[in-house]
């Protein structure tokens, strides 16, 4: 039943009131209020802000930052009586002390809301009647704020409030527009400031948006499935290393309540008080039972449990999350743990892919050229640094952005290893890529992906390879290539056949020399051009297989060329005895958007980027569109 | 009958008796559940057996060794009374040093009736049955621990850091002052009173049981501090309890 009182206190009348108000007359205001009520303001003691019950409404600094330490210690505060006793006559209760009627004037919007996520949680169940008791008798007053840069309110919807106050003061100009939230706050107005009660009605204004340059970067509803992936992720671990397991973010924190019940005696040690302390999941004890067993022994486990009880847990049962992004933990950490840093690290590394905004799937990210190699006349080699290690496979594709030009994809030319750095190669034709190869060391280019599924390496792991390439489909080779050789004794004989218009049109001549020498892999090179300058005669690559000694079962073959060159090379293959399956080609066609959308890399019914550009032949050889003209 | 306590000092300034001291209204209403049996600094009799044997001060002097034993003979409980008696406290922050060194950094000359050797905590000649930190101790958690003991209860003290004390208290944190403050890895229960009153915390109610002390360090480091120093923040109060 008491529970309905709030939840009527909170109810928003069909018509909230809306008032100018002067500063002036706010004072006035508090002036009136303080003759009813404790009033509990923002005011500067001892040279610094904190909220606490006001002696003169002249001392109340009504806008004041957000490193104000939270409401919460007059709604919940750490040393709460619970009852008392006395110690001779067993044990005598005494009933608790209502609160007295009070006020708390100035309230940001994000307090507010972490007193609804209190509601949530005390009064959920078993209703607590002393945080109740505080709570019926307190009405809140709510204030305009400026974020600071460790505010991430816009991030959780709580920069701005509908309901779920007594009064809100609307910052305009020079002045202030008061809005009710309850019949309660409309009868405070009434009563203790009737002169503006009885002025005009002024138009209500919109929810008020700020601004936060802290945000998390992707949808707050994505919270409790991203956490949901990553209980065994390596970032809690790192937390629990660098957390001093001090507490301070769970006792700055405007919801949290967790709770230690304690007595405290009289000196004559004839009766005391039972009281609550604040308490802290971040502490050694808190979860720790009579026989020494603490079940979440390490820090780390204590850093996931607060960000899961924050940001999942509660989410899952009261449908907004336990944080209100006010900053405070983070404001104060010495660790400087971050819960924006840490969320937007861990949706970094998951595999969920929501778009924050509309578009942002199209939006590159910007890589820095850290190496250029001119390979011949017209290609050209960059190294780039990500902004994040990326994950693909041999045959993956990235898109390639200069602004002002567009974009294009490029077969990513080095091996998977994990890390920050790639290589691409550029062949210089139209405006795109002569603006590419314009581009110095040091400068920054627009990537988008990688995109496509590649060569598997798990399904060639302790067979032979053999790597069939001509032209540019020497790039996704040389990747998958380069991958095979970082780990050389997981496969059998690994066989690279290389052909080529002429030497120049060799894309990696160097490496394919390396390779040719190091007898590490079996490399044999054909040119089509007589004059070439190695001397090698002119032959087409499928003359290179007329002496091959392969083991058809024990040989995954992987093509990477010009249709016509499938048209040839295959039938030699399946008449040497490879499997449709053991045979994968590279289906490289004009993959504009990457995302399986505009259409333009469609074969037949299949979309090349989302299902290739590596297919196994078997898949792919009803596609008349695939390897025929 | 009333419980027996006793007063005892060895190598101090007696501010922690002095503490007890100036509990002053509440003393008198402690005096009707106990009998203060020894107290060098209220009155000069002393009694063949004693419940609850509070000690200050650290063991360095000629003939301190049997004085402690005999105590603890006499004693039921013996508790350490701030910060000398539970870790050497202040008094151990030459232990850097040998005694003559010592000795002759401070005085120069041979001077025989100042010997002293390097300066124990009580819990290194004798069994410490409990310990109130401190420099000086706290006067309530004395009254806590008293209080406890008088109801057969296991006193405890607090398992959290200093920095409790601090946000509890809406004390400005040392570090955005470019103080260095050992209140990340000190035990609470002193209500933060060096933070208040404007310094910060030298670390006199010994470490926390388990002390972050490598996220701790790296963020003296991120402050400037050389391991030297980071090492030399220990020495006034836990020149023991140093990282290797």
């Amino acid at each position: 039943m008491q529970q309905q009182t709030i939840t009527q206190a909170e109810h928003l009348p069909s018509t909230s009131l809306w008032r100018a108000i002067q500063p002036t007359e706010i004072l006035r205001f508090v002036r009136s209020l303080l003759l009813a009520y404790d009033v509990i303001g923002v005011q500067k003691k001892r040279n610094r802000l904190t909220l606490d019950t006001l002696q003169d409404a002249a001392d109340l600094i009504l806008e004041f930052p957000p490193d104000v330490h939270s409401p919460k210690k007059f709604l919940f505060p750490n040393w709460d009586q619970l009852f008392r006793f006395k110690l001779d006559e067993n044990i005598l209760l005494q009933p608790e002390t209502a609160a007295a009627p009070r006020i708390i004037f100035g309230m940001h919007p994000c307090d507010l809301h972490a007193v609804k996520i209190l509601d949530d949680c005390l009064f959920e169940g078993e209703t607590d009647s002393s945080y109740r008791a505080k709570r019926e008798a307190t009405l809140l007053v709510g204030v305009d704020c400026a974020p600071d840069e460790y505010c991430f309110c816009t991030s959780l919807g709580t920069d701005r409030i509908a309901h779920g106050f007594d009064l809100f003061l609307h910052r305009r100009d020079n002045y202030y527009l008061v809005q009710t939230g309850s019949e309660r706050g409309r009868k405070l107005l009434q009563t203790h400031a009737p002169e503006i009660f009885a002025g005009p009605e002024e138009s209500p204004l919109p929810l008020q948006v700020k601004q936060c340059s802290n945000q998390i970067q992707f949808p707050a509803e994505s919270l409790p499935s991203l956490l949901g992936e990553a209980y065994e992720d390596k970032t809690w671990q790192e937390l629990g290393h660098r957390c001093l397991g001090c507490g301070s973010c769970t006792l700055l924190c405007p919801s949290c309540y967790c709770f230690n019940v304690q007595d405290k005696l009289e000196i004559n040690l004839q009766e005391g008080q039972r009281v609550r302390t604040w308490d802290s999941c971040q502490f050694d004890q808190f979860a720790q039972v009579a026989d020494g067993n603490n079940f979440r022994s390490s820090q780390a486990d204590r850093q996931r449990h607060r960000f899961y009880r924050k940001y999942k847990y509660l989410w899952e049962k009261h449908q907004r999350t336990a944080c209100v992004g006010c900053g405070r933990c983070s404001r104060e950490c010495l660790s400087e743990i971050e819960p924006v840093t840490v969320l937007n690290r861990l949706f970094a590394d998951s595999s969920q892919l929501p778009a924050s905004s509309p578009g942002s799937e199209y939006q590159p990210l910007m890589a820095q050229v850290i190496d250029v190699q001119q390979l011949s006349e017209l290609d050209r080699l960059f190294r780039l640094r990500l902004p994040q290690t990326i994950d693909f496979s041999p045959g993956s594709f990235l898109q390639m952005s200069v602004f002002g030009l567009g974009e294009a994809p490029f077969s990513i030319a080095s091996a998977p290893d994990g890390g920050q750095e790639i290589e691409l190669v550029v062949r210089k034709a139209g405006a795109l890529t002569q603006a590419l190869h314009r581009t110095r060391k040091g400068d920054s280019i627009g990537i988008r992906g990688p995109f496509g599924s590649g060569y598997s390496l798990e399904k060639m792991q302790d067979k032979d390879l053999l790597l069939v390439a001509r032209g540019r489909g020497l790039l996704a080779i040389r990747s998958l290539l380069l991958a095979a050789l970082a780990e050389r004794q997981k496969y059998g004989r690994i066989t690279l056949i290389c052909g080529a218009k002429d030497i120049d049109a060799l894309i990696f001549p160097s490496d394919l020399l390396n390779w040719h020498q190091s007898g590490q892999i079996d490399c044999r090179i054909a040119v089509k051009d007589p004059q070439n300058s190695w001397g090698i005669p002119p032959q087409d690559v499928s003359y290179l297989f007329k002496d091959l000694d392969i083991d058809p079962q024990r040989t995954v073959a992987s093509l990477s060329g010009p249709p016509e060159m499938y048209r040839q090379v295959n039938p030699l293959l399946f008449r040497m005895g490879l499997s449709e399956e053991s045979v994968y080609l590279n289906l490289e066609r004009h993959m504009k958007c990457g995302l399986g959308k505009c259409g333009k890399c469609r074969i037949n019914n299949i979309c090349v980027c989302e299902c290739g550009p590596i297919f196994p032949y078997s898949s792919i050889k009803h596609l008349a569109e695939a390897i025929e003209r | 009958m009333k419980t027996k306590i006793g007063f005892f000092d060895f190598a101090g300034c007696e501010g922690c008796q002095l503490t007890v001291m100036n509990l002053e209204e509440q003393l008198l209403q402690v005096l009707q559940l106990v009998e203060i049996v020894e107290f060098r600094e209220l009155h000069s009799g002393s009694a063949e057996q004693i419940d609850i044997a509070f000690v200050e001060g650290s063991i360095c002097r000629p003939g301190d060794r049997e004085r402690l034993l005999e105590i603890r003979r006499r004693s039921d409980i013996l508790i350490a009374l701030g910060s000398c008696a539970d870790n050497g406290g202040v008094n151990a922050l030459g232990s850097d040093r040998t005694p003559e060194v010592l000795r002759q950094e401070v005085y120069g000359a041979d001077l025989p009736h100042l010997y002293t050797e390097t300066p124990h905590a009580l819990s290194k000649l004798v069994k410490v049955d409990y310990r109130i930190p401190g420099c000086p101790i706290d006067g309530q958690e004395f009254l806590a621990i008293l209080q406890a003991l008088l109801l057969k209860q296991q006193p405890e003290l607090p398992g959290f850091a200093v920095c409790v004390e601090c946000k509890l208290a809406e004390y400005p944190c040392s570090f955005d002052y470019g103080q260095v403050c050992m209140g990340p890895i000190t035990r609470a229960g002193c209500r933060a009173i060096c933070i208040d009153g404007g310094t910060h915390c030298r670390g006199c109610r010994g470490l926390i049981d388990n002390p972050r002390t490598s996220p701790y360090h790296r963020i003296l480091e991120e402050h400037g501090l050389t391991v030297e120093e980071i090492l030399e923040q220990y020495r006034t109060f836990n020149v023991n309890e140093r990282p290797a």
